[in-house]
């Protein structure tokens, strides 16, 4: 990578829209997002499914196929938007500057396609290595990713290979150009638990051993703790809170965040204790609603959070922004449920219930 | 080796269902002997000899000297033993290699077979032949933008080339290339290889046009849901062409319906272009079969019979052969 862009933010999207155009009307998947990833600099995106954080990634990635979708706002890759590259600008980007993991490795992969070419053949258009020098090429990256006896595993089709290889042939596919971004879109989710943290671990090592900038997009806040720079939770398509990982996890101020986070089970929880689960579903995304688009399941809701959308602003440490009214921990929210306890509202009666928590005090034990 | 023997049974057990049908059919709903010796076959010889049927010999009626005809032809063709019997001694004969000799002029069947089955598969051959050419490539280029407005009018334009039936496009080549402008022979012309398939070039558009409709249709929506597999998207990740993930990609994984229908119809042409075989004069296999079954033929239709099914065995063969190609998961360990 030329070294005079180098202080200039990799990677830099501004107000990022994408709306999917069905019969029953505009599916608005991501609402105006922005944020900044520097070289080499790792950020998660968490969120629930629908969260529109996978779209978001594809968007810059500008992989959503279809005729169907419209991506406005910008999304500067080293300086210059991508959302405006012709297909074959975007072609050369594909695969050598940026690359991506899927998250099913089971079909994300060609089952008709030996391994070998499914790593080489981009390696030749992009890298102009003839077939040999390919071929050695992926016989390293098989190694680097830690697959046993790669000349073997070269000649094998995907269907003879484990979830976790598969997904090791993926992580060798995206990183063979030596892209300076990878986006995993969930690489694990797919995988066995015991894999999972195999996977991860792959992933935060080649980061860091290629000084790659890497956005992690998954709906476990677990996978992201200790794993990343940055931490983005995503809600209906918008930004909820946004923040150096560390002082996200010290102080989660969304409520959002705080619900994700309470419903991670732990070992420490005696047995049979009740999971709190976030009570009701994402909102619709042709008609969003007005107001926080959390507001229909958040225990701290209070009327200004139903007709107006709070901003994205900067809170007491200007790296941490959150987008909300009535942020975990602050006063207002206290008051705003205990009228909702006392009101009856099924998501602060959730909340209530569950005994791993208080509303003060976060996550018990 | 497994998998030989076991396609060996299926192809013995289809052509003896299919010829034990054809056999009881044939023998149950004509008599053959009618072509063998003429009408007489069909006066009661017995009532003649006992004195029921009054004798007209010398006024070309039937006399007793017919009747001994009628009883050494059927002998000679056995055809006063049980069906069974006579079922049985065909199946012996065919196992020496001997089909028989047809009713109409004595020739041996397998001279029958061996002049009308290269020109049957030829037709064939140049027919899918013309139908792949066309609609392989017609479907990348639909599937590639469907929906838009080249694939829209693809799919109008096949749709009319399956309606109209196989007599008509026939007649209307005939008419503008051989009876207009004289660019093709009006029959088939057998002098060397060249000349056979310039007077095959009509008759195989003729079937190969509706054809290449059908697996256009195929390919074109096999190809559609293959370019939204999860793998489609990480080729285009990876910085590949669309010409390459169409090709490289996208083809293989959607030719299973087309292989499928493509072995049903190559099976069904063997002896099933009668009609464009009729109207172009070919001698093939499916105006034999016709002729024969009009006649009572028995011995060629059964010939044709034996042609067909294991035609019919042995390209569905070749077809789970070309899926194992196409599909590593289907490939057995050999």
């Amino acid at each position: 990578m030329p070294d005079n862009v180098a202080n200039s933010p990799l990677l830099e999207v501004d107000d990022l829209r994408t709306t999917f155009t069905i019969p029953t009307g505009d599916v608005k998947a991501v609402r105006g997002v922005s944020f900044t990833l520097d070289r080499g600099r790792t950020l998660g995106i968490v969120g629930e499914s629908g969260s529109g954080k996978t779209v978001l990634a594809r968007s810059i990635m500008r992989l959503n196929l279809g005729t169907n979708v419209t991506t406005t706002g910008t999304a500067a890759f080293d300086g210059n938007d991508v959302l405006t590259r012709s297909p074959s600008e975007m072609r050369q980007l594909w695969g050598s500057e940026m690359a991506m993991v899927f998250q099913d490795p089971m079909t994300s992969l060609n089952p008709l396609v030996r391994v070998q070419r499914q790593v080489t053949e981009h390696l030749c258009r992009h890298l102009n290595l003839n077939r040999s020098e390919a071929r050695q090429a992926a016989v390293d990256l098989l190694r680097e990713v830690r697959i046993p006896d790669p000349d073997t595993r070269l000649r094998s089709f995907p269907h003879e290979l484990s979830g976790g290889m598969r997904q090791r042939v993926c992580i060798a596919v995206a990183l063979a150009c030596e892209p300076s971004l990878l986006f995993a879109d969930e690489p694990t989710t797919a995988l066995d638990v015991t894999v999972q943290h195999q996977i991860l671990n792959l992933l935060s090592r080649e980061q860091a051993d290629r000084e790659m900038a890497m956005v992690l997009v998954t709906h476990d806040l677990g996978v992201v703790a200790g794993r990343t720079d940055d931490t983005m939770v995503m809600y209906a398509g918008t930004v909820a809170e946004y923040a150096p990982t560390v002082s996200l996890f010290a102080d989660m101020r969304h409520p959002y965040s705080e619900a994700l986070m309470r419903s991670i089970p732990l070992t420490s929880f005696p047995s049979h204790t009740r999971l709190a689960a976030i009570t009701g579903r994402p909102p619709d995304l042709i008609d969003p609603p007005t107001g926080c688009a959390f507001s229909p399941r958040c225990p701290y809701v209070q009327d200004h959070c139903v007709n107006e959308a709070p901003p994205l602003v900067e809170i007491d440490d200007p790296a941490h922004r959150l987008a909300c009214w009535t942020p975990v921990g602050s006063p207002e929210a206290l008051t705003a449920f205990e009228k909702n306890l006392a009101a009856g509202l099924p998501q602060a009666v959730a909340v209530d219930v569950s005994t791993t928590w208080s509303p003060t005090g976060g996550v018990d034990g | 080796m497994i998998v030989l023997a076991r396609r060996l049974v299926q192809l013995v057990a289809v052509v003896l269902a299919a010829t034990f049908l054809t056999f009881t059919a044939m023998n149950t709903l004509g008599d053959p002997l009618f072509n063998v010796v003429g009408f007489v076959a069909a006066v009661d010889c017995d009532a003649v000899e006992a004195g029921e049927i009054e004798d007209i010999s010398g006024q070309g009626g039937t006399s007793l000297g017919d009747c001994a005809v009628v009883a050494e032809a059927r002998e000679e063709f056995h055809l006063n033993e049980p069906l069974p019997i006579r079922y049985g001694r065909w199946v012996g004969d065919l196992i020496r290699g001997d089909f028989g000799t047809s009713f109409k002029n004595r020739m041996p069947v397998s001279t029958v077979l061996a002049d009308r089955l290269p020109k049957s598969l030829l037709l064939m051959g140049m027919a899918e032949v013309f139908a792949v050419a066309l609609s392989v490539p017609w479907a990348l280029a639909a599937a590639y933008r469907a929906n838009r407005a080249m694939d829209r009018a693809s799919t109008i334009g096949a749709f009319g080339m399956l309606a109209l039936p196989n007599f008509a496009l026939g007649v209307i080549l005939f008419y503008f290339f051989v009876v207009k402008w004289q660019i093709f022979p009006s029959r088939f012309e057998d002098d060397n290889l060249a000349v056979r398939l310039k007077s095959l070039v009509l008759p195989a558009l003729t079937l190969g046009m509706p054809l290449a409709a059908t697996y256009f249709r195929l390919l074109r929506t096999d190809l559609i849901t293959t370019l939204q597999e999860d793998f489609v998207v990480m080729a285009k990740a990876k910085g590949l062409s669309n010409r390459w993930i169409m090709f490289r990609h996208a083809l293989r994984p959607s030719m299973f319906s087309l292989v499928t229908v493509f072995g049903l119809n190559t099976a069904a042409l063997i002896g099933g272009a009668l009609i464009v075989e009729q109207i172009f004069s070919i001698p093939g296999l499916g105006r034999a079969l016709v002729e024969a079954s009009i006649r009572d033929d028995y011995p060629v239709v059964l010939g044709a019979t034996v042609v067909i099914a294991t035609g019919f065995v042995a390209i569905n063969f070749a077809v789970d052969l070309v899926y194992s190609y196409l599909d590593p998961r289907v490939r057995r360990e050999s």
